[in-house]
């Protein structure tokens, strides 16, 4: 794998790009555009149900959530399973700034994600020199002892009772808008986080950390931006999910059950890739909404049975699914398939 | 003074406990250089097949403890057959084995919902309560007997490393898997083994904790955190450098409530601290990390 130098539009000049998003491919571009504009269509054109529309925002926020993780756990390679502590730091600081100022939803929203990247940046700065297994295990302490912590300080999250949001008349309906905004965003950074050259930065490390801190590469600096940003995202995400619910207590929005989900959508849909994530989140969700409704007192061991599926038989999820299949009818070619997920868990590391 | 001893004997005491459940998890690292993530779930299956025997056959915790990690040893066996072995080794590996083994650990926690519902259960015997008066001091008879069982344990599996065959064998895998398919030790096995003795000492560990404190389906996942942080500050394989780990962080948990205004809910943060300033300060574990040396 080669680090190219700085300038990514003039090293490859036969592949066609955009002038706007020199990282974007233009059919991933055209995709998006069509995707995005479908979704926007849809209440006007379908009129959907309350129902509907209150799976589909939960889907769009949840797509968000997933890509943030896989920020870490797909480019990095550093899978956290404490991600639901930055979901509630961002779910709580904005619930107390709407509370507490009179500032418009965005600006709360905001200022929680900040909050909870820096809350990342604290336990991440030092566990991140971590390498793989160890820093997952770190990450499963985090998440349990933010819970415990975040449960206990009364004062600011509300206890087990929970905080209420102030209630704003229409809000549901525009954060449908906002949710389907930020995905948009979303799936932009992903390509640009991937494109760039600090995404060739973290797939170096991803692959060998001595080998890039000795081509200049800083693992520290690399390493902690990218997590404050994937921390920063799912905070954001967290406020939009408590100011959506108007209801927010740190055992859902801290549970380890939030964790696991931001791990299997990615894992469901393709780790490392950025389409992946994104039908992770949709199946997860139909899967929730269909399967496990009927079975409350089943869905950890569904998880963890697709987990153990997935990881056996096709360790790039949906994606993975989709090359072999790909492969077999010719359609999709083979440097395709290195290209969208480098290194992934193992599937198509070259 | 007299608080400062009593609080000393309570950290050794519970150091045993500690070094037993973190040994598990440092051996099988050693071995196939894989973190098992199931690790935390089979200690609260063991804490509950424990509590389970005590409640419908009446057979005594402490007795119990064989037939317990033998399934566990049996468990792990067919864990390692059935899953891990069908995954790439090394680092691409990683994230995998990772994942799988999370998948199984919330399997055996929806099994305990199922079974046990999720609420708190605590494992009471006759002489749960008794306490052994030691000048003026008194010492729960429990934690004593859970000290010496974890002691003899490790020293059992001391013994097995370093004067039988497979303990030699288990040795060498770990230093250097091909050298070993040359001299004819069947490397599988000794996966398997491994594996097994890792979910054993697990099952054993949470059957012991289960004596002492209370326990529910989500029991294991601060005890997998305190293992690790016995792994990484002991280093891997070495049973004096986990002993002595373990009392560190012990002493770090019991002597913490002496800072005056110490949140008792801090506690759950205390081993994540100690992790952080060990990674900061030693990030080689104290001793550096030898591998079963």
């Amino acid at each position: 794998m080669t680090v190219s130098p700085r300038e990514p539009a003039a090293a490859k000049p036969r592949v066609p790009r955009g002038p706007v998003l020199p990282w974007v491919s233009r059919q991933a571009l055209v995709g998006l555009v069509v995707v995005v504009a479908l979704a926007a269509a849809w209440p006007a054109l379908l009129h959907p149900s309350a129902y509907q529309k209150n799976l589909v925002t939960l889907t769009f926020l949840y797509i968000c959530t997933a890509l943030a993780w896989n920020w870490l756990g797909g480019y990095l390679g550093q899978v956290s399973f404490g991600h639901s502590a930055m979901f509630g730091v961002g779910g709580f600081v904005s619930a107390r700034i709407l509370l507490s100022v009179h500032v418009p939803f965005a600006w709360a929203w905001i200022g929680g994600g900040i909050v909870a990247g820096l809350y990342a940046l604290l336990w991440g700065h030092p566990t991140l020199r971590l390498r793989g297994p160890y820093f997952s295990i770190a990450t499963i302490g985090v998440g349990e002892a933010s819970r415990l912590v975040f449960t206990y300080w009364e004062w600011f999250t509300g206890g087990s009772s929970g905080l209420s949001l102030p209630i704003e008349s229409g809000l549901k309906a525009r954060l449908y808008w906002w949710g389907l905004g930020l995905l948009a965003i979303m799936v932009c950074a992903s390509y640009a986080l991937r494109k760039s050259s600090l995404g060739l930065g973290l797939l170096a490390i991803k692959s060998d950390v001595e080998a890039a801190a000795d081509v200049g590469i800083s693992p520290t600096f690399y390493q902690d931006l990218v997590l404050f940003l994937s921390g920063l995202a799912v905070g954001v995400t967290g406020a939009f999910y408590a100011s959506y619910f108007s209801y927010i207590e740190p055992g859902d929005m801290f549970g380890f059950v939030q964790s696991i989900s931001f791990v299997l959508m990615s894992v469901i849909g393709g780790v490392g890739t950025i389409v992946g994530p994104v039908l992770g989140a949709i199946v997860f969700v139909v899967l929730r909404e269909s399967l496990i409704a009927s079975y409350p007192q089943l869905y950890l061991g569904l998880y963890g049975i697709l987990l153990v599926v997935i990881i056996l038989f096709e360790p790039l999820g949906l994606m993975g699914l989709f090359f072999r299949i790909g492969k077999l009818t010719g359609l999709v070619r083979p440097q395709v398939v290195a290209k969208a997920a480098p290194g992934g868990t193992g599937a198509v590391r070259e | 003074m007299q608080h400062f001893a009593e609080l000393f004997i309570a950290s050794v005491l519970l150091a045993g406990l500690y070094a037993a459940m973190a040994f598990g998890l440092g051996l099988i690292y050693g071995v196939l250089r894989i973190v098992n993530l199931a690790h935390g779930g089979v200690i609260m299956a063991g804490a509950y097949a424990g509590w389970w025997l005590y409640e419908t056959v009446g057979l005594d915790p402490y007795l119990s403890l064989i037939p317990v990690a033998a399934a566990a040893f049996l468990f792990g066996v067919v864990i390692y057959r059935l899953l891990v072995r069908r995954l790439p080794r090394g680092a691409a590996g990683g994230v995998q084995s990772l994942l799988l083994l999370f998948g199984v650990w919330l399997i055996l926690r929806n099994i305990a919902y199922l079974l046990f519902t999720g609420n708190d259960q605590t494992l009471r015997t006759s002489y749960s309560t008794k306490a052994l008066s030691l000048a003026n001091a008194s010492i729960s008879v429990n934690r004593v007997a859970v000290f010496f069982i974890a002691l003899a344990i490790l020293l059992f599996l001391h013994l097995l490393l370093r004067k039988t065959y497979l303990g030699k064998a288990i040795r060498a895998v770990a230093q250097n898997p091909d050298s070993c398919t040359l001299v004819g030790i069947p490397i599988e096995r000794i996966y398997a083994l491994t594996f097994g003795i890792g979910t054993a000492l697990a099952a054993a560990g949470g059957l012991l904790g289960a004596t002492l404190f209370p326990f529910s389906p989500s029991f294991g996942s601060a005890e997998l955190l305190k293992s690790f942080v016995v792994v990484v500050l002991g280093g891997l394989g070495s049973i004096a450098g986990t002993a002595i780990a373990a009392l560190i962080l012990a002493m770090v948990e019991i002597f913490s409530i002496l800072i005056p205004g110490f949140p008792v809910y801090l506690t759950a943060a205390v081993g994540f601290v100690l992790l952080v300033l060990v990674l900061v300060l030693r990030p080689g574990g104290l001793f550096g990390q030898r591998v079963l040396g």
